[in-house]
């Protein structure tokens, strides 16, 4: 049915990038995985703009909020407002629990918020059920990919 | 500033300034000479008309002016409407011949302070006294509104700022810490067994220390939480709070066996969330300090009226607002210390709810008009010392060290601060290797009838 | 009567509908699920008029299952609702269905669904699939707490 599915992870502190690719090593299925750390280069990654034109585009990104240049609420903005880019599911992944930044990404299209967990077991968890739900349960739309 | 009534009725004041509206120099005379032989210090100036008189308020500020009923031109009762216009406290005491006690009466009505008779002048100085001292505890009162309310609002800003940088410094501290916890653990994992006993060791206090830091974060994250906004609060039913704490609680109520035992509880007006770690602490609490058995917890309440016994007003005499007329009003004014405040205006339902066993008094609040639940988590744990019953509910105190029981000794904290927040009290009762009972007050939902749930 | 309802199944077919009860009720996700058997009954419920106007918007249910095949109103004409009104396009809805059509996939996250399901055939499987998107939406996931005001404050953020 599908093969490598590709996941985007836009994070803008390494130390929790190399976490979630850590985290998603562990995985049964072995994803590609691709990561940029701030809003901008998430957006030329997704619209394949200059460096990223011929980037094939994410199964699914794995977003946080609070991201230098372009803050991760503007970037869920524009992939959802775009007719191609808005069937990708997005997971925000952030340290904010709060009530407001949920509705808010909820409000802006995001497809679920998962908290960080400060717990390292936790933390890799929830990223291991991130992966397991989407790649593994839900039926995305066909990408680029296959 | 100490205020404080003075001590006799006949005490000399400093000196001051009388104005007498007066058009019978003997009669003025007469008044001075009464005042002298009183011992009051002061000097006169008399006038007869109405624009004297204006002139002599607006350039002289008289402490007291004793007025004639009857004048040519104009009336004593006038000179009320002058002092009322030019805004300016000063007692007037009409010092006058035959008057009507129906006059009289009308007279105090409409604000003079009292009346003597000038053939009853050796009532004068006694008269003089009480407008002078109770002039005084006016104007030191209103001075002390002031202060008190400046006070209060830089209290209320501090506070806030501390509030703030609390929350700010607990969540910002959260990430970097969160990269040493997982990246000493993963070190761990990935080291151990490979380098040597002592790296292993290292890495272990590394891992503890940092884990510690974490859950030391987020209780304090919560703590400064619970009073940051004013949250949300509707009608929650605590039914349906107890079945979520519950299920938080599942892995512990199931390790330890505990059985919680729960009345049907009414709904309240609170938050939802905050009400769930409430009684998520308590509970939580309660099968922590278990002793060797079984834990058995039980929840229940009670609903408190208005006029409740259980609610013990404090000791301090009401304070009227109308000081005139009694004299047996021994007046605590207004006490401004620090942040303890005492209301002084006396309103109806004015009631304080104080802990059984303290007599500290805590601020003063009006009830809302449907009254408290009053709950109640008891359980049969370790106990508590009667010398601490108080202090277990401040920040980090703990009673045990963390290898006997884990947690920060924030939890009580930030129940205080929750159950404070609607205008309730918390406090426990207990005693060492008996148990405990937690009790805290919630207002009732608006709506709700007499002792029906929803 | 408390109207918090943690889960809204939208399924006509009653084999189905008990499967996922099952399932859900045994791994204790969901404190309370609440079943409509077609298209309009479902928004009646989200927008809370007809039959459930005593409802409130406030407390919406964490989660949507919503099947796709409906009688009176079809489920994506469901979805479609739910997420163009800003009352109700928070509540995150996923797609359970036997459809095998990627149109279906397509034009359901193209509409804002959350997530597509696909029903497995197999029984346990069924159980299984329930289990864990019950896991994952309900316990994993956070879902947005619609309350007026705390929307008012956090816009004014």
């Amino acid at each position: 049915m599908v093969c490598t599915q590709e996941v985007l992870i836009v994070d803008d502190n390494p130390a929790d990038l190399n976490l979630a690719q850590e985290a998603l090593a562990r995985c049964k299925r072995q994803n590609k995985i691709s990561s940029v750390t701030d809003g901008e280069q998430a957006v030329a990654f997704l619209f394949r703009r200059g460096a990223y034109i011929n980037q094939l585009r994410p199964n699914l990104v794995i977003l946080d909020l609070n991201l230098p240049k372009k803050d991760g609420r503007a970037v869920l903005e524009e992939l959802k407002s775009d007719p191609d880019l808005r069937k990708i599911p997005v997971v925000i992944f952030s340290t904010s629990q709060a009530s407001s930044d949920i509705v808010r990404s909820y409000q802006l299209g995001a497809n679920c918020y998962v908290s960080k967990p400060v717990d390292l077991k936790a933390y890799f968890a929830a990223l291991q059920s991130i992966e397991e739900f989407w790649f593994g349960l839900a039926r995305l739309p066909q990408g680029e990919g296959e | 500033m100490s205020i404080g009534p003075t001590k006799t009725e006949t005490a000399p004041v400093a000196k001051i300034h009388v104005l007498q509206v007066e058009d019978n120099p003997l009669d003025s005379e007469l008044v001075q000479r009464e005042l002298r032989r009183a011992g009051f210090d002061f000097t006169a100036t008399v006038v007869q008309t109405r624009a004297d008189f204006i002139r002599e308020v607006e350039e002289h500020c008289p402490q007291i002016v004793l007025a004639d009923y009857n004048l040519p031109q104009w009336r004593g009762m006038e000179a009320l409407a002058v002092l009322e216009h030019e805004n300016v406290d000063v007692p007037l005491i009409l010092v006058t011949g035959a008057l009507g006690e129906v006059t009289a009466v009308e007279c105090l009505k409409k604000g003079a302070t009292d009346y003597v008779l000038k053939g009853a002048l050796a009532r004068l100085p006694v008269a003089v006294h009480r407008a002078l001292r109770e002039r005084t505890l006016r104007l030191q009162r209103k001075m002390a509104e002031h202060e008190l309310a400046q006070k209060v609002e830089e209290l209320a800003r501090s506070n806030k700022e501390l509030e703030q940088f609390a929350y700010v410094a607990s969540h910002d501290l959260q990430e970097p810490l969160r990269m040493v916890a997982s990246y000493t653990q993963l070190l761990g994992e990935r080291y151990k067994g490979k380098l040597d006993e002592t790296a292993d060791k290292y890495i272990d206090y590394a891992v503890e220390g940092a884990k510690r830091m974490q859950t030391l974060i987020q209780d304090l994250l919560a703590f400064s939480r619970a009073g940051r906004n004013r949250p949300a609060q509707s009608d929650v039913d605590c039914n349906v709070v107890m079945k979520d704490v519950l299920q938080n609680l599942a892995s512990s109520i199931d390790e330890s066996g505990a059985v919680i035992a729960c009345d049907d509880l009414p709904v309240v007006a609170a938050d939802r969330m905050q009400l769930t770690q409430l009684l998520q602490n308590l509970i939580g609490n309660a099968i922590k300090f278990r002793k060797d058995n079984t834990p058995l917890i039980s929840v229940k309440v009670e609903r408190l009226k208005v006029e409740s016994a259980r609610i013990e007003p404090i000791k301090i005499a009401p304070i009227k607002t109308e000081l005139a007329k009694n004299e047996s009003a021994k007046t605590e004014a207004t006490k401004v210390e620090g942040a303890r405040i005492e209301a002084t205006k006396l309103e109806p339902a004015k009631l304080e709810a104080t802990k059984p066993d303290t007599a500290k008094p805590e601020v003063v609040k009006t009830l809302p008009a449907n009254g408290f639940w009053q709950f109640s988590v008891s359980d049969e744990g370790i106990g508590i010392a009667p010398e601490h019953l108080e202090s277990i509910f401040s920040v980090f105190h703990r009673l045990n060290t963390r290898a006997e029981y884990p947690g920060n000794g924030i939890g009580l904290a930030i129940s205080k601060k929750i159950v404070e927040q609607y205008g309730g009290t918390i406090w426990v009762e207990s005693s060492p290797g008996q148990g405990s009972t937690f009790k805290f007050t919630l207002p009732a939902a608006i709506g709700q009838a007499k002792g029906a749930s929803a | 009567m408390s109207t918090t309802v943690d889960m809204l199944l939208v399924e006509d077919s009653q084999e189905d509908i008990d499967l996922a009860l099952h399932a859900l009720r045994r791994e204790k996700l969901a404190n309370s699920i609440f079943v409509v058997r077609d298209g309009e009954e479902a928004l009646n419920f989200l927008f809370c008029r007809g039959t459930f106007a005593h409802r409130s918007f406030n407390g919406p249910p964490k989660l949507v299952l919503l099947d796709l095949k409906l009688p009176k109103i079809d489920g994506l004409q469901v979805l479609k609702e739910l997420k163009s009104d800003p009352r109700t396009k928070t509540i995150p809805v996923v797609i359970m269905t036997s459809s095998k059509e990627e149109r279906d996939v397509i034009e359901g996250y193209d509409s804002g669904a959350n997530s597509f399901i696909q029903k497995p055939v197999d029984f346990d499987q069924f159980r299984e699939t329930v289990k864990s998107l019950g896991m994952y939406w309900l316990v994993v996931n956070q879902a947005p707490v619609t309350d007026r005001r705390i929307e008012a404050r956090g816009a004014a953020q």
